[in-house]
């Protein structure tokens, strides 16, 4: 008897967050899509929304973590620019460093700026929109140091790294992304480090309080989503096959967008990975979907805001227990 | 001998510089710094006048910005407002619509977008950061819809006059609104009962609920004027560039609300100095025209910025840590 009622209560907990409603909207945009254009349910574009959300995808599951423990990374597309630019100059004809040395590289590098990014939000107690904005600023410059050589990735691992299709049909980019949020979403729920994340983010003071190590937490989250920005570079690097220090800019608002969307309440506390991978896939549906019926350009920006103010208006109603005084 | 009177003055007489009065002496030093090092080029006509103002547009919006940001809430949207205030104005001009007009419908699509994030912020209660980040999108896509991505040229003497006119044939207008602005704002946040109330909010929001402030209206009014001053920026710019184009403010946001957080502006909300926010815009212009005039490569412009932003802040967060072990 209590473990039925406890079920479903989890279910009722479940209905709480966005996800329901997300997955409604992904039948309904499904649905109509496929009714006005014969190419939308077609192999061939399925694959292509599945390969190409994988940077956003891989970005994702590193800023969840951050803002399930209330905390924000604005610099992801920053770093993620920079750990693609520097291994694809590593790979560059003349300079040819081995590829798993490459790989070390590159995850020493975002690790690097995650860590940089949580001491000075821990340690120096600075807000950590401010304290990414600016490094988002000076990474991206850092990556302006290589503008000149403009290198191109011949090596044919790394190519296939971001490319090869699973039996012709399942990207391994998206296995990849499965992959990370599934360990993600065990480590958070059944690791100390994932349950005392939720507790920082839902109260700090009292998270501290309890003696939880909160600044030794935060900063794991910041290299941890450093980690998942050099695997996104790497993924770009191979996808478009150079290195380009302008690879990755306006990356923190695509992602932010998905991940709010995907039900990660900003401030933290809540959030789950189910959410964040159909968000996932909805806006990049909804990105296939719109160029099959040829809406203008501009109109999808339009389209995509106005999508996250509804989804987050919904999330705000649906939350609202008591009335909001103030 | 010193006597108890004489101890009491010299205490007295120590005095302590705020956060202010040190950003006002570091753009000082800055800008002796900068004329000598650039010269001839920094400390010329040529120079100042379109540096001010571009810092006028930027200034402008900083100013009321400060408020919404001191009431504990802040708007990214300001850069896509300045995108569609800027095409708006060139479209309607085409239309062939007289200045005056132009501008005032301009101002109240201003108002208009700075109502829809008040809405949503104190109505439905989303967290400003995502709601602005969503309307930022919005505005700007709306831009390059109506403009198709063009850009197009936004000439006519009223329009002219906003941003390239001179009161009196010296003072830049641009300037004068600068000033306006920021005596108002001055007023408003240190000598009515609005700006009190707008402090109470940022520093404890239920407490000023409690105590009978109607918090979501201040709100609202903060962001509705927040709106209106995104688009007198936007009209500027365009004034200033003669074309009306969507992508005009990109990126402005950042550039303003790091002008505010230098200023010594709390994200928080509930601390804050009008004048503050006038410093820190002075310095990031100031600098930013320098390093552009030394033929500093743009990325590594915005590197500077972005170590500026986090080494002020830095200061600030530890001079108040070790004012609190003080105590």
């Amino acid at each position: 008897m209590e473990k039925a009622v406890k079920k479903y209560s989890g279910f009722l907990s479940f209905l709480r967050t966005p996800t329901p409603t997300l997955i409604g909207i992904y039948i309904v945009m499904m649905l109509l899509f496929s009714l006005t254009s014969d190419k939308f349910l077609t192999i061939q574009n399925i694959k292509g929304i599945y390969n190409n959300f994988a940077v956003f995808g891989i970005l994702a599951a590193g800023v969840t973590v951050v803002m399930i423990g209330g905390g924000f990374d604005l610099a992801i597309g920053s770093t993620a620019g920079l750990a693609g630019i520097v291994s694809s100059v590593l790979l560059m004809k003349g300079i040819e460093v081995a590829t798993p040395w490459v790989f070390l590289i590159a995850i020493a590098i975002g690790c690097t700026v995650g860590l940089i990014n949580g001491l000075i939000i821990t340690k120096v107690g600075i807000n950590p929109i401010i304290t990414t904005l600016g490094t988002l600023a000076i990474f991206r410059g850092v990556c302006y140091f290589w503008a000149d050589l403009n290198p191109r990735v011949y090596n044919v691992f790394v190519q296939n790294f971001g490319r090869i299709y699973l039996g012709n049909v399942f990207p391994i980019t998206t296995l990849y992304i499965i992959i990370a949020f599934v360990a993600l979403t065990l480590i958070l729920k059944f690791t100390r480090f994932g349950r005392d994340l939720f507790t920082i983010g839902g109260n700090e003071t009292l998270a501290r309080l309890a003696g939880i190590p909160v600044d030794r937490i935060k900063i794991l989250s910041y290299v941890i989503s450093g980690f998942f920005c050099s695997v996104a570079g790497l993924l770009l690097i191979s996808q478009l096959g150079s290195g380009r220090p302008e690879y990755g800019t306006g990356a923190e608002l695509e992602v932010l967008t998905i991940v709010v969307l995907g039900g990660v309440v900003v401030g933290g506390g809540r959030g789950n990975y189910l959410g964040v991978f159909i968000a996932l896939i909805i806006i990049q549906t909804i990105t296939n979907g719109m160029v099959l019926l040829n809406v203008p350009v501009f109109l999808r920006m339009v389209v995509k805001g106005a999508l996250l103010v509804l989804v987050i208006a919904i999330d705000a109603f649906r939350n609202k227990r008591h009335l909001q005084l103030y | 001998m010193v006597d108890d009177k004489t101890v009491d003055v010299l205490q007295k007489k120590k005095v302590r510089l705020n956060n202010t009065a040190i950003l006002f002496l570091i753009l000082v030093v800055m800008f002796a710094l900068f004329s000598y090092v650039g010269r001839p080029f920094f400390f010329s006509k040529l120079n100042l006048i379109p540096m001010i103002n571009n810092l006028s547009f930027v200034g402008i919006i900083a100013a009321i910005l400060t408020m919404v940001m001191v009431s504990g809430e802040i708007d990214f949207s300001i850069g896509g407002n300045i995108g569609l205030t800027a095409c708006l104005t060139a479209l309607l001009l085409e239309k062939g619509l007289p200045g005056w007009l132009v501008v005032i419908i301009a101002l109240a699509g201003g108002f208009a977008m700075g109502a829809f994030n008040g809405m949503l912020v104190t109505v439905v209660g989303v967290n400003s950061i995502i709601a602005t980040i969503g309307t930022m999108f919005i505005w700007r896509g709306i831009g390059y819809t109506i403009t198709n991505g063009e850009s197009k040229l936004a000439l006519n003497t009223v329009i002219d006059y906003i941003g390239r006119g001179f009161v009196f044939k010296v003072i830049p207008f641009p300037i004068v609104l600068l000033v306006a602005v920021f005596i108002i704002t001055y007023i408003i946040m240190n000598h009515s009962k609005w700006g009190r109330r707008i402090y109470a909010i940022g520093a404890n929001p239920l407490a000023s609920f409690l105590s009978g402030i109607n918090v979501k209206k201040v709100k609202f009014i903060g962001f509705l004027f927040c709106g209106a001053a995104a688009a007198l920026g936007g009209l500027v710019l365009t004034s200033l560039s003669a074309v009306g184009m969507p992508q005009h403010g990109q990126g402005q946001e950042l550039v303003i609300i790091s002008a505010i957080i230098l200023g010594g502006t709390a994200l928080g909300g509930g601390r804050g100095q009008i004048l503050g926010t006038l410093a820190g815009v002075f310095i990031l212009s100031v600098l930013y025209n320098f390093l552009t005039i030394m033929n500093i490569y743009y990325f590594y412009i915005q590197m500077v910025q972005g170590s500026v932003l986090i080494l002020v802040v830095s200061t600030y967060e530890i001079r108040q840590a070790v004012a609190r072990r003080r105590t």
